[in-house]
């Protein structure tokens, strides 16, 4: 019982520590710093190196195939 | 990089501290007054919100102090709450823990996910700025309304993407059915259940742009880069813009999309047929819709859409399923009709103007979800308590303001700052009062002439640019909902209401109506800064109103590198 109590002591610690970061975090905005400072100039940095499909060389010819009349007939 | 313990000072202070304002410099300390600010939060004129802001970022020296109970309400129950409800979600939703997987992956390959979405408690922040006790609470449920909705849709997208399944189709490809932002998912409620219908941009560029203001900046450019013209809406550019950078998840085998809401942006439909390359159907939303004519023919086109569905997905109009689904979104219409109720009516409303206008605008253009359902019940029971206890919500109202035509997307939180600043609340809006259709599920008749009412209703369909009459309803709304002010929208690039702007220039004059343009470009911040914006108004309520401001470190600040 003394074991389960002095468990329970130390897990309630244990969250009583991480609430309390978590607090600090969140009232001096650490998660919006870290977002604007370090995480979005990384990701603007990765996107804009990436490789992408040049998607103007598509044909545009499936047009007239695929619309039977039945869709665009208005009566 | 050499660092000393000067810079290095300078940056804390840059960061993380509030100067004090000069004439409290020298004020001897008041315990008691210390201990109520610290309880209750700091009285609406001596908050100075202006002063916590880093530089242009947008970002905080510290989050406001709300009070103790608000603050650590804010921090549990929206914070907290949030962040944990994400992970949830993005596990709920892309079918249990391998979701995360996608979504780390939707990350990494989406511009408009891994620089946009991940700063979402920022765009909670902003909008509920200085909001205290039940208006605070009610707002941010409204918003986790929208993060919950948004994780689905985009978890769904990833699951299926091909573009990040090595080419192949991932789960649910076929079963999922694309369409445009603006078609209502109203129109798939025969096929719920057995088709998934997500909106394709609504999620990559409309609700990114609220979040995050930067991303979209990209897709209009990119749209101008293959010799597109700039001048026509900006959001229409954004929106093949995504297809020109090959920024769109390509998670649905057939396409459902639409002239939105004007004969400009036809074009986009075009262009999204020709970069799709797939089964597309242009369901039209009629321009002058009071023709009784029109109604037969737009009906008809209904039909043919629930056709073309039918032949691409080998699925069937499912007429129980149709009723389930309208008789459930009547819910969330009798809802807002209570809402608009306690706004028009009393100062116990309490949902802020953005809160108001983006959740309804996204429920109402989404369609029926449980999401929805749970939020409402939240509000409800707030409202209840508001109503019952005769608690007001924007206890330093100096002006109720109604704010008419399409809203600047990058700037929707504009409603919090007037208040916080100049008392200016705005009740309701343009945006809120779209869809207001019951359907009728009866016979199949009546469910169908309420589902195209429920179209021509759409988003700057009816108001923006349906026709004289409908736009000039303002000044009705603004009756009922006991306005004395108009906030009106001048979008740049909008041909229909730019032709309309001198009829609305005389009609405030000959009724003497206070009303201040506020121009922008829809989502694209460039062309009127938000700064812009605040003084426009600013200038306003000081040459004409002849008010001083509630908070006057809100008057001038700069935001430009702000989310």
């Amino acid at each position: 019982m003394k074991g389960f109590l002095r468990f329970l002591k130390k897990l309630f610690g244990i969250c009583a520590v991480i609430y309390g970061i978590l607090f600090v975090v969140f009232y001096w905005d650490l998660d919006g710093k870290f977002m604007y400072y370090i995480w979005e100039p990384f990701m603007v940095k990765r996107f804009d190196n990436m490789k992408r499909e040049d998607n103007t060389k598509i044909p545009y010819m499936k047009k007239d195939i695929l619309e039977p009349r039945e869709y665009t007939e208005i009566y | 990089m050499k660092l000393n313990m000067k810079d290095i000072k300078a940056k804390y202070r840059e960061l993380f501290v509030v100067e004090k304002a000069p004439e409290d410099k020298n004020k001897p300390k008041d315990i008691k007054k210390m201990a109520r600010d610290f309880w209750y939060g700091k009285p609406h004129e001596e908050r100075r919100l202006g002063d916590l802001y880093v530089g242009d970022t947008g970002l905080y020296k510290h989050r406001e102090w709300r009070g103790l109970p608000d603050t650590m309400y804010y921090f549990n129950m929206v914070w907290l709450y949030n962040y944990a409800h994400m992970v949830t979600d993005i596990i709920k939703y892309g079918d249990g823990p391998m979701g995360l997987i996608d979504f780390a992956k939707g990350t990494m390959r989406y511009r408009w996910m891994g620089q946009t979405y991940l700063t979402v408690m920022h765009w909670f922040d902003r909008g509920m700025e200085g909001m205290r006790g039940e208006a605070m609470k009610a707002s941010a449920w409204h918003y986790r309304g929208m993060v919950s909705e948004t994780i689905r849709q985009f978890q769904e997208m990833f699951i299926a993407d091909k573009k990040m399944h090595g080419g192949k189709e991932g789960k649910h490809y076929d079963k999922n059915i694309a369409h445009n932002e603006t078609v209502g998912g109203s129109f798939f409620y025969p096929f719920r259940g057995q088709l998934e219908d997500i909106p394709l941009e609504m999620i990559p560029y409309f609700v990114s742009v609220h979040v995050n203001s930067h991303t979209v900046l990209n897709y209009i450019d990119a749209a101008q880069s293959i010799g597109l013209p700039s001048d026509p809406c900006p959001m229409c550019q954004a929106e093949y813009g995504l297809f020109v950078h090959d920024d769109y998840p390509d998670f649905a085998p057939a396409m459902v999309t639409t002239n939105e809401a004007c004969d400009g942006s036809v074009a986009t439909s075009v262009l999204q047929d020709w970069f799709l390359d797939r089964p597309l159907y242009a369901l039209p939303q009629p321009m002058r819709y009071d023709d009784p004519l029109v109604q037969k023919n737009h009906q008809k086109e209904i039909e043919q859409c629930w056709k073309f569905i039918e032949d691409q997905y080998g699925v069937k109009f499912d007429w129980d399923t149709y009723v389930k689904t309208a008789q459930s979104f009547n819910k969330l219409t009798e809802f807002e009709w209570e809402k608009w109720d306690v706004a028009a009516n009393t100062p116990y409303y309490p949902i802020s103007g953005v809160a108001q206008a983006l959740y309804r605008i996204y429920y109402s253009q989404d369609g029926d979800r449980p999401i929805w359902h749970e939020m409402d019940e939240h509000v409800r029971k707030i409202m209840n308590k508001t109503v019952k206890n005769k608690i007001e919500t924007f206890p330093k109202t100096r002006h109720r303001a109604i704010a008419w035509s399409c809203a600047p997307l990058y700037y929707s939180h504009w409603c919090t700052w007037a208040y916080n600043c100049w008392g200016i609340n705005c009740v309701i809006n343009m945006d809120s009062l779209m869809f207001d259709q019951y359907l009728r599920t009866d016979t199949y008749e009546n469910a169908l002439e309420d589902l195209s009412w429920m179209n021509e209703k759409a988003p700057m369909r009816a108001m923006a640019v349906g026709g004289q009459e409908h736009i000039l309803s303002l000044f009705d709304y603004m009756e009922r909902f006991n306005c004395d002010m108009v906030i009106m929208y001048d979008q740049l690039q909008c041909k229909g209401m730019q032709g309309i702007h001198g009829v609305f220039e005389d009609e405030f004059r000959k009724r003497n109506i206070h009303a201040i343009w506020v121009p922008h470009a829809l989502p694209d911040k460039r062309t009127v800064s938000r700064k812009e914006i605040r003084k426009i108004i600013s200038d306003y309520m000081t040459t004409v109103m002849h008010e001083e401001p509630l908070d006057p470190t809100l008057v001038e600040f700069d935001d430009d590198k702000s989310w």
